[in-house]
């Protein structure tokens, strides 16, 4: 059942060592740009809330915790899933393998369906303050800075996992052809790191939005 | 350790082989075998010719703008107009010339050269940065051009979001995605200086320019993602007042300028710290000496890379910043005077009792250094912030940073352009007309700015078209003197796009210099080396004539 492991060297390289370490730094490479692509929104969020506390407050309590509580489980899931995905790449066992990614898909967009559930409700409690429909904290301004902000990062958020749930299926698609983990063990392994990443940042979207303010 | 091919051939001996069709130029001569090449020899040629389009959009506008400058009532252009004029100067030259200029470039070309690979790390993301900064530029140009935009390259908050009736959404868009090509060339240059360094290049055998290269991608990687962030909320602001940058609701509009220069300080560097390496590349091969102090220059690099993270607040001295917080800046700006002046001691050093030659690149260099000092000590006055609440947001502030980013950057990149034109082109350019464009460049530059530290002190302020009559002398020398400027830049234009066709050949190493870049043939193989080098020397080893390099 199992199938040989490896990487096909590239052309530029010298040893297959040495592609997969440039593939894992350049992924720890670009996380970074995207840690501080967020780190932005969480000092806007975290200004907001020394500027005007009462307000942070009052739009926070209007936040859907349990769904965002829930999210968070969710995702905790997928990333053990997608960590099963990559051990079992490891040892070449390619069907438990396909299998743990289509879970890690079908978790992922469990997470967006429950978001855009989570959004809905906002629109139907008058939430959403850039629309031009009635707000429901009209009275206190300063706080669509705060509900503005966590829209902008829960989007910002979810688009990184769109784009994590569409290269994964296609990812899978790739990996159900034969010899896939012979030529290409890495890309799982380096997709792993993105995954696990977009988790992490929710992991500190959570706290910063949902639980910090209550 | 058998010593290979590249580093046994005697470095200024002519190539047997030269001209024959196997260099990268020759290769293969399809359009699509170069817009989709992953060869970063190739993708550094499609960089060179983009930003040299851009950078003649810029320098039109600038043209305009000294135009606009000679009469005293500015009755040549309207206000809009004018203000659509320096936003496009602003915008096309930081953001597609400047930033872009000596890394993607220059970088491009010699980094995978320099460090013995056959490419960068990942060569069809290098690629693939090329679309993307292509899309984003040409998307903002055509926005620039057609409809224009007056919020200056800084788009400051409240005038960005709400007031200006101008096209600053699609300006913004193409910026951003611009942004995104500068962090996957940051990204692919950081992994190839990890992983890609040939046996036995050590970190401290690596040129300096790949130390400043390093250097200028970390701060690709740490603050373009910030200006991504800080743009897209400008865009959310404009189109959905959300109300972050706007006093009316509670935000703060100088958040934005927080944002803002936590990239754009260190962009700064961004655009001087390449220009740095090359010069001193320049400098050790046009005085044959080894670099003085080769360690503290390579830290100082790093060192600039990390201290400008720390001083965007200069630029909010008179915004409403606190008093603590500008005192704390204005300090940490002194600080980047240290490695700054280790750099200017080491090249001077470097050169001190050296064989000197005063070719075009020299030339260049030898102006970059005054210019350079010039600029760099009219930074310690804005620094200080007792002057800058005088000196904020007058002329003084243009000429100051003119003289880095074009007295030093764009000298650099003339001079790395002609230093390194045999190794790209396999041609020589006309080395008379060559010492005639640098000294037009360097005379017609000073004539430009100098007199604009005079008019800022004097209180003229920028981006007005409209100033007392008493200014109106020292406009028309600037004026003046950027006609010299431009006659300057036609020179190298015309004489090296002649050189492609007409040029003497050139052999791999005319200036008798090291660096592995110069032990492969002019313009090299497609795949760099014909044998991986291997390298049991120091850079700049010319105090071993007899011995060769290796």
């Amino acid at each position: 059942m199992a199938e040989p492991v490896g990487i096909m060297l590239a052309e530029h390289f010298s040893t297959v060592t040495q592609q997969r370490q440039a593939a894992k730094l350049g992924l720890w490479a670009w996380l970074i740009t995207e840690l501080l692509l967020f780190a932005g929104l969480f000092l806007c969020a975290l200004i907001i809330r020394i500027q005007h506390p009462a307000s942070v407050t009052l739009a926070a309590t209007h936040l859907k915790f349990w769904i965002g509580a829930a999210n968070t489980a969710v995702l905790i899931c997928s990333s053990f899933t997608m960590s099963g995905a990559i051990v079992l790449s490891r040892i070449g066992w390619r069907a438990g393998m396909l299998r743990f990614m289509l879970a890690t898909a079908a978790l992922g967009t469990l997470f967006l369906l429950l978001k855009g559930f989570e959004y809905y409700q906002d629109y139907v409690e008058h939430m959403v303050p850039f629309l031009s429909g009635p707000y429901v904290l009209a009275h206190d301004q300063a706080s669509r800075l705060f509900v503005d902000v966590y829209f902008i990062t829960t989007a910002l958020h979810g688009v990184h996992l769109i784009t994590g749930v569409s290269i994964l299926l296609v990812l899978t698609w790739q990996a159900s052809r034969p010899h896939f983990l012979t030529r290409h063990q890495n890309r799982i392994e380096v997709y792993g790191l993105y995954w696990h990443f977009i988790d992490l940042i929710w992991m500190i979207v959570f706290p910063v939005l949902y639980v910090l303010n209550r | 350790m058998s010593p290979s091919d590249a580093v046994m051939r005697d470095p200024g001996t002519p190539q047997a082989t030269m001209g024959r069709p196997s260099d990268y130029l020759h290769a293969q001569h399809t359009l699509r075998s170069w817009f989709f090449t992953t060869d970063h020899k190739r993708i550094a040629l499609l960089y060179l010719a983009s930003i040299t389009v851009f950078f003649v959009f810029g320098a039109i506008a600038a043209g305009l703008i000294r135009l606009c400058l000679v009469v005293p009532n500015g009755q040549i252009f309207t206000n809009d107009t004018y203000n659509k004029i320096f936003t496009m100067h602003g915008v096309i030259m930081v953001w597609f010339f400047l930033i872009p200029s000596i890394p993607s470039t220059f970088g491009n070309f010699l980094l995978p050269l320099m460090i013995g690979a056959k490419d960068v790390a990942f060569p069809r993301l290098n690629l693939l940065s090329w679309y993307v900064f292509m899309t984003g530029a040409l998307f903002t140009m055509a926005t620039l051009v057609i409809g224009g935009v007056d919020t200056g390259w800084t788009f400051y908050a409240p005038f960005s979001t709400t007031y200006s009736n101008t096209y600053v959404i699609p300006a913004l868009l193409g910026v951003i995605v611009v942004g995104f090509s500068s962090i996957l060339t940051g990204l692919n240059f950081v992994v190839t200086v990890h992983m890609m360094r040939c046996p036995g290049m050590t970190w401290f055998r690596m040129p300096i320019f790949i130390w400043t290269l390093y250097a200028t991608s970390l701060i690709f990687l740490l603050g373009t993602p910030v200006i991504t962030l800080a743009l897209i909320l400008l865009v959310m602001e404009r189109a959905f007042h959300i109300g972050v940058f706007d006093p009316r609701l509670g935000g703060d509009p100088v958040l934005f300028e927080h944002l803002f220069w936590f990239y754009s300080h260190p962009a700064v560097y961004i655009m001087v710290l390449p220009g740095m390496g090359v010069i001193t590349e320049l400098v050790a091969a046009f005085a044959q000496k080894r670099v003085f102090g080769y360690r503290f220059v390579a830290y100082a690099s790093i060192g600039l890379a990390s201290i400008t993270f720390l001083v965007w607040g200069h630029h909010m001295f008179v915004n409403g910043q606190s008093q603590l917080a500008s005192t704390v800046f204005s300090f940490l700006s002194f600080a980047v005077a240290v490695p700054s002046a280790v750099k200017v001691y080491n090249w001077t050093a470097t050169i001190h009792k050296g064989n000197i030659r005063l070719d075009t690149p020299m030339l260049y260099a030898m102006g970059y250094i005054g210019l350079f000092v010039l600029g760099g000590l009219t930074g310690l006055f804005l620094a200080t912030l007792a002057v800058d609440a005088h000196l904020h947001d007058t002329y003084f502030v243009v000429a100051h940073f003119h003289y880095i980013m074009v007295g030093g950057t764009m000298l650099a990149f003339l001079g790395g352009l002609h230093y390194w034109w045999p190794k790209f082109t396999g041609r020589m350019y006309p080395e008379a007309f060559g010492r005639v464009g640098a000294f037009l460049i360097f005379v017609g530059f000073n004539v430009t700015f100098f007199p604009q530290f005079i008019l800022g002190y004097l209180g003229m302020p920028r981006r007005y078209h409209d100033y007392p009559p008493e200014f109106q002398l020292l406009n028309i020398l600037s004026s003046a003197g950027s006609t010299i400027l431009a006659v300057g830049y036609f020179f190298p234009m015309i004489y090296l796009t002649w050189s492609l066709w007409f040029g003497k050949r050139a052999p791999a190493n005319p200036w008798q210099a090291r660096g592995l870049e110069w032990t492969t043939s002019s313009p090299p193989p497609p795949h760099n080396f014909a044998v991986t080098p291997r390298v049991d020397f120091d850079p700049y080893d010319y105090a071993i004539k007899a011995r060769e390099v290796g």
